[in-house]
């Protein structure tokens, strides 16, 4: 009898001891800490001041609710149909200047895409889907998503991409042709905006010593 | 005042606002004012500087007051002090026609400032009473305000970083801005990101790299990477400090009291991955650049002979701005966030991304994970 109760002691004493240690934070690794201490935050802190006097729109992709700036407002050139009031079909040949000049199309080959890969050359207030379907220009990611689909799963996730928020939520992400012009998306080389001329003076030094 | 300070204060007389006027002590407007009736005699002065001075020592004998001394830091420099201030105390003491309001506050100030605890130890209400010191301090100094604050880690938040190195082109827009954001000294030109390029297929080889490269980017057959402070778990340059000057706070960053740091360098030895800067010679920046939002564990101007590093922008993230660097990235190549919050970016990356850290052997547990796409 006497040694069951002293076993239940020991096994208090020691269960006191480890939930002790926790709540001075004492963990052995990080992701220990992270285990423990785990919970969504719902804190004081908010990105609502960043984000305040943009016009976002709230999407849902899988299991991910988050915030992109509305676009169709920052396109100079929107809406198309101001131009092009007619199918793109009927106004072939017609003796306009040419709109887009300033357009060279530098996304994969000639065999996999052009312009009317995304757009519809029936409805030029949109985008058009690889089935056809109509796809809204404030959704103009879905566009990208069709191909790049890990790039799309890391932009959901917020791997892939720039947020407009801080680290607080709500979260709001930029979207694809935030950073790469939809023609022309690819990264260009380019000098790096700094060059440190004390460290390269040290470095010198320290050769010629 | 407050009884329980940690500093000595000397007081000028600046604190009796009650029925004085003007901003001289001796309650009488600017400039001519000649009697002390509320101050000390001179006498009285000279008795108690002498017990400041040497205090009990007085009364033990040459053995004794050279064995039996109880002296730390703190009480040295507050003898060293009173002890000159025998020859110097008349002159600041007196309202003399030479000495203005501004003159004598900025000396109140300074003494405070000398004299404070370290900031680890403070109770809120002190830090908010130092960062006001500094304020008004520069405000004296340079007739320009600049807004600081002392914001505590706030609660359920561990912050936590990645890296893409798939994605970074070595354009170095974060260094510019970390420069820029955290008054930086431009002389000595200190930038606490390094960016390394590496030959592709030969792995990390840090003695190879070149983090000062001076030509197009990014370059055929290279990668890049970056490094800064890891805010590590554990960190070792937190062990080593003698004075406690750096240390972990509950939101995981690794900070330093630039005004309690004595610049051994002994943190600067004991980092494993280079992440922290000393400042050789007095940092510059011109007053045009100055970066006014400032924080006391961030970016305020620091100086001569102390220890700095990467914050995480302090002054940014405890306000739920991501730092300075991951808002420059051209390439989305940094991501910052709150470990502890399931739902946040960095918890995905490290969820879903194949992460590591650098020497992760050693224990140190950085709070910087490396990935690729
Ligand atoms: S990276 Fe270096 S300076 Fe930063 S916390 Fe770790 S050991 Fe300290
Ligand atoms: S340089 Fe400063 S922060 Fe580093 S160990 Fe020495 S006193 Fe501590």
């Amino acid at each position: 009898m006497k040694n069951k109760n002293l076993t239940y002691y020991a096994l208090l004493f020691l269960i006191i001891v480890l939930s002790s240690c926790k709540n001075e934070g004492e963990y052995h690794s990080v992701s220990d800490r992270i285990k423990a201490e785990e919970k969504p935050y719902h804190g004081t802190l908010t990105s609502e001041e960043l984000l305040a006097g943009r016009d976002l729109i709230k999407i849902t992709e899988g299991e991910h609710t988050f915030l992109i700036p509305e676009r169709k407002s920052q396109i100079k050139s929107f809406a198309c149909i101001e131009c092009h009031s007619k199918p793109l079909s009927q106004m072939k040949g017609t003796d306009k200047a040419k709109a887009h000049w300033d357009i060279t199309i530098n996304h994969a080959n000639i065999e996999t895409m052009d312009c009317a890969t995304c757009h519809n050359g029936e409805d030029m207030n949109n985008l058009k889907s690889l089935t056809g379907r109509n796809i809204d220009f404030n959704l103009s990611y879905k566009l990208c998503a069709q191909c790049h689909t890990t790039q799309f799963e890391d932009w959901k996730g917020g791997a892939h991409g720039k947020k407009i928020s801080g680290w607080t939520p709500p979260r709001a992400s930029m979207t694809c042709v935030e950073c790469h012009n939809p023609h022309d998306p690819g990264f260009k080389q380019r000098w790096p905006a700094q060059f440190n001329t004390k460290k390269a003076i040290e470095r010198n030094e320290g050769l010629d010593h | 005042m407050s009884e329980n300070k940690k500093w000595y204060s000397l007081d000028l007389g600046l604190n009796k606002k009650k029925g004085s006027s003007g901003s001289c002590g001796c309650g009488k407007t600017e400039g001519g004012c000649n009697s002390h009736k509320e101050e000390l005699s001179a006498e009285e002065f000279y008795e108690a500087a002498i017990n400041a001075s040497i205090g009990e020592e007085r009364h033990k004998d040459g053995f004794e007051q050279v064995f039996d001394v109880k002296m730390d830091r703190r009480t040295a420099f507050k003898k060293l002090t009173a002890s000159l201030l025998i020859g110097a105390g008349a002159v600041s003491t007196s309202c003399s026609l030479t000495t203005s309001g501004d003159a004598k506050e900025k000396a109140q100030i300074d003494w405070e400032e000398q004299f404070k605890g370290n900031y680890k130890l403070m109770t809120d209400d002190e830090k908010k009473k130092t960062v006001d010191r500094l304020m008004r301090s520069y405000e004296l100094r340079t007739g320009k305000n600049i807004s600081m604050t002392a914001e505590n880690a706030a609660e359920d938040v561990l912050f936590g970083y990645a890296f893409n190195i798939s994605k970074c082109q070595g354009y170095m827009d974060c260094v510019s801005a970390c420069v820029e954001e955290n008054n930086q000294d431009r002389n000595s030109e200190m930038q606490y990101i390094r960016i390394h390029e590496m030959k592709d297929g030969e792995g990390f080889k840090f003695d190879k790299a070149d983090d000062n490269y001076y030509h197009e980017v990014p370059q055929e057959g290279h990668f890049y990477m970056g490094t800064q402070c890891f805010h590590c778990d554990d960190p070792p340059c937190v062990d080593v400090c003698p004075v406690q000057a750096t240390w972990k706070e509950e939101d995981g960053l690794v900070v330093i009291d630039y005004d309690w740091c004595i610049g051994c360098r002994y943190c600067m030895a004991a980092c494993p991955y280079d992440g922290r800067r000393f400042n050789w010679s007095k940092p510059e920046v011109p007053e045009n650049e100055v970066n006014k939002n400032q924080h006391y564990l961030g970016n305020r101007m620091r100086k001569k002979g102390v220890m700095e590093k990467c914050t995480f922008c302090v002054q940014r993230t405890r306000k739920g701005k991501n730092p300075a660097c991951v808002e420059a990235c051209p390439t989305g190549a940094r991501i910052f966030g709150n470990l502890l919050d399931p739902n946040s970016s960095i918890r995905w990356v490290l969820e879903n991304k194949k992460v590591f850290r650098l020497k992760e052997d050693l224990g140190t547990e950085p709070k910087f994970w490396y990935f690729m796409d």
